[in-house]
């Protein structure tokens, strides 16, 4: 098997090999061959894992790692074949995303190569088992994704956003280094076992929180999001696109594996997380009805998501501690079907809006619309992909929030008030993100493709090539087959939940018994859209010969509207912005009239929305931390001289210290 | 099976009803109870006028969001009779598979480029989107007084035991009322027979149907009418046998059609800014449905 291990960072390796000697036009061929051959390896350890041959190995590096044990168990492989599909499909669209970009072949051959090491790093942190050869395959992970938002590095914007994430993928690192640390001062052992044989002498509260808040910085739960909504929109997209997919997943990952050991306090932690889970859903899907930039909306809804996926998490936990198997597969399982739907309709919408930002070249939606008409296919592709977001049948959004909805309804019936109450407001706010996110999303893709073209554009938008295409209706055809034979994909989780060791186990009928009920909705949304083309059927053979007549759009007796006068995206969800404007702060940039202007001039008027836990909180502290930091400016005064006084200072000290037995 | 033919056929009469209702109130003899119907059946024969600035979009939104209906028709049960498609959970499908529907005829009208159809639709998304928890929070305390989670079985092992059961269907009943009203477009929320473009929500977003499409849309709403109905009654009949149940059904669905359309002639439309707080506080009416249903259970420590 080590051979298998090895052949994927070989091929890796080869791979940026190819993409630095090749020419700038196959650059991304290179890569995306390189990724594929990689992943056709680790996906072949991942499937056997899957059912039921989990890969165990230790690599010993040298005197200072020791032995990093190596495995592939249930719970990372899927993980690692969601990585593989979506990075796959990434590349093929990045290759024809940026062909415009043949002439600068020394950013392609940084770009690529990060590409195929971004995917290394991703397929590796679901393998390594050892908390500090996991921190730095986290941290090569963490800086390609850097490296690789920061393409249009002549963007100061695009370059903050960059520099914003890697500050915080950092904090994030702080706090695991803390959690490993913690382990390993009571164990010895860095090991991931040894956080079992932890958690299972030690109070299980507070050393997961430090891990949660860590892997939850890459996940985005809130107050921890703050990055996403700037490196997203950032990023090219096949990289946002691969990013919310996956990346943010890892997140989740890493919350799964620590939750794999935990010992006690299940319900504790599970009303914890699926509390904070709701308020960053309900947060999440609020921005991203409001916000004009396309691909910020995303990046906020992929926060939702996120809440989504976390209300199954804690659904899960809590079924633990209440000993109840059935809440225990529903809210782990809607967790896990709902990481990969995610990860497949995430990733479309970003791809879609990669054309279209290809095509337009503004990610502000109030710019745009009539899109459908000269991008028919994109047009098409994205609405597939936000029907899908939005949880609605016939897709395979619905089949996991239907399988969360159900692990809440199983909540419910229980003996504690509490668990009641919190049960039943956590169905009213899964409710409102469902209702949120078809406002979100009937705006977005109004304002984008439908109505007519608010602004004539310097170049006429086309369809983008074939090769951007085929990617997303890959992305399409597995969606379907989650929509459609969900019984395939559940069973594989539950041979993933089979093997995680908790107080309490479920049986194959449960699994059974649900995945068959899945296989319903299954069917049924198959009969859904049966009805439709039924529907269609007759109402195409009525009307065949009915005389049909092309009109301007009734405009209440007004004959000559234009473009301009169409509802804008902004005036569509402007009333949840005002009902919700305690967190939906606008920001507006205007003149008041005064009371002398009698013939008021030509003036501006503009606003946007900021996010409310970066300018109370983030920017507040920052700004703190700034004038704090301030007060010490006098140590760098740019002379050598003080700069060798510091050592000897610093040398000085330390022997005082030794001396007087203060350190050893 | 018997809740499909059944709510089809009150969608035969209940908006005629509404209307008859109102034109008596209102001091004039009025059309029939079958007009509604007719009105339907005279469009479907007819031709269409499409806007120049839509899509296949707006040509395909009115069949799916007929679609929508009719599968969520499918799910309602009739007392002990299952509904066509009875799962655990369906009435979550039941509320997701109308939100498709919705979904498509707000971009329909975002599709026709008008600025009133544009307003329109972001009043409809918004109000079903406060309307949503109030019925899910009902649902989820009927299913937690009964232990079940699937229409059919929630409604037949809805005893009317206590007296406090009977207070709980009663606001069920309420809040279904509204619901009702919000969903189809009606006096408090909406005014359907307005005539001013910019006080519309519902009919200002089908302005630019006409024809076939304009008919499906209508029928929609015919049964969407009488889905909510059936659920009303549903809260009542239990596990009396068909005899009365069936009767009870139609008794039930006209007093429903007399009572909205009652309202109707003598209420006026809420203020537009005023709609979206009145909605969600029906979310607090299922509140105290939860709270009775926890009361009834003992489980309040």
């Amino acid at each position: 098997m080590t051979e298998w291990i090895n052949a994927s960072w070989i091929i890796a390796l080869l791979g940026i090999f190819a993409v630095s000697l090749s020419g700038s036009g196959i650059k991304g061929y290179a890569a995306a061959s390189a990724i594929l051959l990689s992943s056709a390896v680790t996906s072949w350890l991942a499937v056997n894992a899957l059912i039921g041959q989990p890969l165990d190995l230790t690599i010993n590096a040298g005197i200072f790692l020791g032995d990093i044990p190596i495995r592939i168990d249930q719970l990372s492989a899927w993980f690692i074949l969601i990585i593989n599909f979506t990075s796959i499909t990434g590349a093929f669209f990045g290759t024809g995303y940026l062909k415009v970009y043949e002439n600068a072949p020394s950013k392609l051959t940084l770009h690529w190569s990060l590409f195929v090491l971004f995917h290394l790093s991703m397929v590796w942190v679901c393998m390594v088992q050892n908390g500090f050869a996991f921190l730095i395959v986290w941290e090569i992970m963490s800086l390609s994704s850097m490296l690789l938002v920061i393409f249009d590095n002549h963007h100061l914007q695009t370059l903050k956003a960059g520099l914003n994430y890697l500050v915080q993928m950092h904090i994030s690192v702080v706090f695991l280094t803390v959690g490993f640390i913690w382990v390993y001062s009571k164990t010895g052992s860095l090991s991931f076992d040894a956080i079992r044989t932890f958690f299972q002498t030690n109070n299980n509260l507070w050393p997961f929180l430090v891990f949660f808040v860590g892997f939850g910085f890459k996940a985005g739960f809130i107050p921890l999001h703050s990055w996403l909504p700037h490196a997203h929109p950032a990023a090219p997209s096949h990289v946002s696109g691969v990013m919310s997919g996956v990346i943010v997943k890892l997140g989740i990952y890493g919350i799964f594996r620590t939750i794999s050991y935990l010992q006690s306090d299940f319900n504790l932690l599970g009303e914890i997380i699926i509390t904070l889970s709701v308020l960053t859903g309900i947060y999440g899907i609020l921005n991203a009805s409001v916000h004009r930039d396309y691909k910020r909306m995303l990046a906020y809804c992929t926060i939702e998501n996120i809440g989504i996926i976390g209300i199954g998490i804690g659904i899960g936990l809590i079924g633990i501690g209440t000993s109840s198997p059935v809440m225990y597969f529903l809210g782990f399982g809607g967790a896990l079907l709902h990481v990969l739907n995610h990860s497949l309709f995430k990733s479309l919408l970003f791809y879609s809006a990669g054309s279209i930002f290809q095509q337009t070249h503004t990610r502000d939606m109030e710019q745009l619309g009539g899109l459908l008409k000269s991008m028919p296919k994109t047009a098409l592709l994205f609405l597939v992909g936000a029907i899908a977001i939005g949880g609605l049948p016939p897709f395979n959004g619905f089949i996991s929030e239907f399988i969360i909805y159900s692990g809440l309804i199983e909540g419910i019936h229980s003996n504690s008030m509490y668990q009641i109450i919190l049960m039943i407001l956590v169905l009213a706010g899964l409710c409102v993100i469902g209702g949120l996110s078809v406002m979100a999303f009937t705006k977005t893709y109004g304002t984008l493709f439908l109505g007519q073209p608010r602004k004539t554009l310097d170049h006429q938008p086309h369809e983008v090539s074939r090769l951007m295409l085929v990617p997303q209706y890959l992305i399409i055809a597995l969606m379907l087959s989650i929509a459609f034979v969900p019984q395939f994909y559940l069973n594989a989780i539950g041979n993933i939940l089979l093997s995680m060791r908790f107080p309490i186990s479920i049986d194959t009928i449960t699994i059974a018994f649900y995945s068959g009920s899945a296989a319903k909705i299954g069917l049924i949304s198959l009969i859904f859209i049966g009805l439709i083309c039924l529907f269609w059927l007759i109402r195409a053979t009525l009307t065949r010969k009915k005389p049909q007549a092309t009109e301007t759009t009734w405009g209440c007796g007004y004959v000559a509207p234009n473009s301009s006068m169409q509802y804008s995206g902004k005036s569509f969800t402007k009333p949840v912005g005002k009902l919700f404007n305690s967190l939906l702060i606008e920001k507006k940039n205007f003149e008041e009239f005064k009371p002398e202007e009698i013939f008021p001039e030509k003036r501006k008027y503009d606003s946007n929305y900021v996010d409310f836990f970066e300018s109370n909180f983030i920017d507040k502290i920052t700004k703190y931390l700034i004038i704090g930091a301030g007060y010490f400016r006098f140590i760098q005064n740019g002379r050598t001289q003080s700069y060798v006084l510091y050592g000897i200072l610093f040398i000085l000290i330390m022997f005082l210290l030794t001396i007087f037995n203060l350190i050893k | 099976m018997l809740s499909f033919i059944l709510i089809l056929l009150a969608a035969f009469f209940f908006t005629g009803v509404i209307n008859r209702t109102k034109s008596i109130l209102s001091g004039r003899k009025g059309p029939g109870i079958f007009q509604p119907v007719k009105d339907v059946l005279r469009l479907f024969k007819k031709g269409a006028v499409y806007s120049k600035t839509t899509s296949f979009i707006f040509q395909i939104a009115p069949t799916i969001y007929f679609s929508s209906v009719v599968m969520a028709m499918l799910v309602v049960p009739f007392g002990q009779s299952k509904g066509i498609i009875s799962f655990n959970g369906d009435f979550i499908f039941f509320a997701y598979a109308l939100a498709l529907g919705k979904f498509f005829s707000i971009i329909a009208a975002l599709d026709t480029g008008s600025s009133f159809e544009g307003m329109g639709a972001s009043r409809e998304a918004l109000y079903s989107m406060f309307a949503e928890p109030a019925f899910f929070i009902l649902l989820g305390s009927l299913a937690l007084l009964t232990g079940k989670t699937s229409f059919h079985e929630i409604f037949a092992d809805f005893h009317l035991g206590s007296s406090i059961s009977y207070a709980l269907a009663v606001l069920s009943a309420f809040v279904l009322g509204m619901i009702t009203m919000i969903e189809n477009s009606r006096m408090p929320i909406d005014d359907p027979k307005t005539h001013l473009e910019l006080t519309m929500v519902h009919e200002v977003m089908i302005l630019d149907n006409s024809g076939f499409d304009l008919g499906l849309i209508l029928s929609a709403g015919l049964l969407k009418f009488s889905i909510y109905g059936a659920l009303i009654v549903n809260l009542f009949i239990g596990i009396f046998p068909y005899q009365y149940t069936i009767p009870m059904f139609f008794a039930i669905q006209i007093l429903a059609a007399v009572i909205i359309g009652t309202i109707e002639s003598f209420m006026a439309r809420f203020r537009m800014s005023h709609n979206a707080q009145f909605i969600f506080a029906l979310t607090s009416v299922s509140l105290l449905i939860f709270f009775g249903v926890l009361m009834v259970l003992g489980k309040f420590i």
